[in-house]
């Protein structure tokens, strides 16, 4: 494990690029989904106190932002022309 | 089949012909070449709508089927993709690269398939999905041990494919007995016990049900089995990912997996065989003697992929995925509750699993209840009935009556449901069984005080 300590300013850097990540997803379930599960997982690691568990979900969340972002553009190439349902509702009533 | 899509794709040229007028000179010939040219031709048309089936929609409905199938998981999907790309080797050839970055592969999906319940990797063997490892379990095992074990126990709520398998060996000579179950879809224990047979060679009950999600009582199952020294097997695809699984708990001798019910890819499933005590099957496919000759074929490198990377997201995923799981069944039953009359849960409500749903509206039929859903992807019961009209076998095993049984709607939550397709969800139910209930003189003599069993309908 490195042994190296994580800063505050690198999981808020990681934190933010997993939401802008999520929010490039064209699926609205897999977007919401990215969403929820980067702020419920940070807000579950909250308490780590251990360097070494930070270090290790430190970088775990990295490999799931190049997953998130690998998947965004594989989305977007096949993203069907017409949306969920539950999209076009909220432009509905705007 | 082939010609039939054909003609479908001729007249919507027609139509569409029909708007342009030049478009129709010489339609014999070129419009036919068109018609096959188009055969891929997506049925989203350009103004931004889908017509299938007579039906026409502006949006894609939300999705609540998951006991069809479920999405495949984003990073499974990344596990996968490399294997479509560079690394298509044979996982079964020895002499290069290729070959042996894919067994690599392959194995390691494994190890992750017995990680999630509690197997050793050598107890897996890979198959096309889940109704093939049943087909496995149930007539690989008595056509094995045929000489002295000619009878099976199972349940009236199993799968389709374990009723069929049954239904074969019963025309080769063996005993079949079909367990009854409780009005909760539930086994009864005693009655297991009663069935049991000195020549019974298999008990196979499911773990949940893919229709009303009821789970049984492995462990007990298991147990009894033990005492009695038979092959337990269950069907699982619908438990794997969702509650725990652990095969020495369960004391399963097989056990039936699938990949695209926990967010994997289709046409890959998986069977745990038993090593000791040894557990032995008569193949049903013979050939090359891929995965120890029990499942002969080249065993599909990305599938695979997929399946393992979806067990190990599983262990990873499944507290978190059921506790939401279970807040939006509990938001989908309120919200229905709160609106409605003449609700009912099909099944065990205390032992079932979360995210299925299996609600009966009475005084609404069901189908113009399933047709008035069209923004939700819902169906009456599993897709593989789904055709017919006729209500589900499960729901009548359960003594549902028959109005009820008709009227049944099964909403899968999965782990990208979003409480917001909840409350749609249920917004649009209830709009809907409302609409149908006001149209129902049966409704209104309910509403009247009239006991509708009690009505003596006039015979011609």
């Amino acid at each position: 494990m490195a042994s190296t300590s994580v800063s505050k300013g690198q999981i808020l850097s990681l934190y933010r690029s997993l939401l802008r990540t999520a929010r490039q997803f064209s699926d609205y379930n897999i977007r919401e989904y990215t969403k929820r599960r980067t702020v419920d997982g940070f807000r579950q690691n909250r308490g780590l106190t251990e360097p070494s568990l930070i270090s290790a979900a430190f970088s775990e969340g990295k490999s799931q932002l190049q997953v998130a972002e690998r998947q965004a553009v594989v989305y977007s190439l096949y993203a069907p022309d017409i949306r969920s349902v539950m999209e076009t509702n909220l432009k509905g009533k705007r | 089949m082939a010609s039939k899509l054909l003609a479908s794709n001729l007249r919507r040229t027609l139509a569409k012909a029909t708007a342009s007028a030049p478009a129709l000179r010489g339609f014999s010939t070129s419009a036919a070449a068109t018609a096959s040219a188009t055969a891929t031709e997506p049925y989203e048309d350009p103004t931004g709508e889908i017509r299938m089936k007579g039906v026409k929609i502006s949006a894609r409905p939300l999705y609540l089927d998951m006991q069809a199938t479920s999405p495949v998981d984003p990073r499974v999907l990344d596990a996968m993709l490399p294997y479509y790309i560079g690394r298509y080797g044979n996982p079964h050839s020895r002499t290069h690269v290729y070959g042996w970055e894919s067994e690599q592969a392959v194995e390691t999906a494994r190890s992750q398939v017995a990680e999630l319940i509690g197997a050793s990797p050598k107890e897996i063997i890979f198959t096309s999905g889940a109704t093939e490892s049943n087909n496995i379990s149930v007539k690989g095992v008595m056509k094995f041990y045929k000489e002295k074990k000619r009878h099976v126990i199972t349940t009236q709520t199993e799968h389709k494919c374990v009723l069929d398998s049954c239904r074969h060996l019963q025309q080769e000579g063996f005993d079949i007995t079909y367990l009854p179950v409780g009005a909760d879809g539930l086994v009864d224990l005693e009655k297991l016990r009663a069935a049991i047979r000195p020549d019974t060679g298999l008990v196979s009950v499911m773990a949940v049900n893919n229709e009303i999600g009821v789970i049984q009582p492995m462990e007990e199952i298991g147990q009894i089995c033990k005492e009695f020294k038979i092959p337990f097997h269950t069907d699982a695809a619908q438990a794997l990912g969702k509650i725990p699984v652990n095969v020495d708990k369960w004391n399963v001798s097989l056990m039936s997996l699938s990949g695209h019910k926990i967010y994997g890819p289709k046409g890959i499933g998986a069977l745990y065989m038993r090593r000791r005590p040894r557990i032995r099957v008569e193949p049903q496919m013979n050939g090359g003697g891929q995965e120890r000759g029990i499942r002969s074929g080249t065993v599909p490198t990305p599938l695979v992929v997929g399946m393992g990377a979806a067990c190990e997201l599983a262990a990873k995923e499944m507290e978190y995925d059921d506790k939401r799981i279970s807040g939006l069944q509990e938001r989908l039953l309120k919200g229905m509750r709160s609106k409605l009359d003449g609700i009912v849960v099909n099944g065990s409500e205390e032992r079932r699993y979360a995210g299925n749903v299996n609600i009966s509206f009475a005084y609404v039929e069901g189908e113009s209840l399933l047709m008035g859903l069209k923004e939700v992807a819902v169906s009456s019961g599993s897709a593989c009935t789904s055709a017919s009209l006729e209500p589900s076998y499960v729901l009548r095993a359960l003594g549902v009556d028959e109005d009820m049984a008709h009227t049944s709607i099964r909403f899968g939550i999965g782990r990208f449901t979003t409480e917001e397709e909840i409350d749609k969800a249920v917004e649009l139910t209830v709009e809907q069984v409302e609409k149908l209930r006001e149209m129902s003189p049966l409704y209104e003599m309910v509403k009247e005080g009239i006991d509708i069993k009690s009505i003596q309908w006039a015979q011609h």
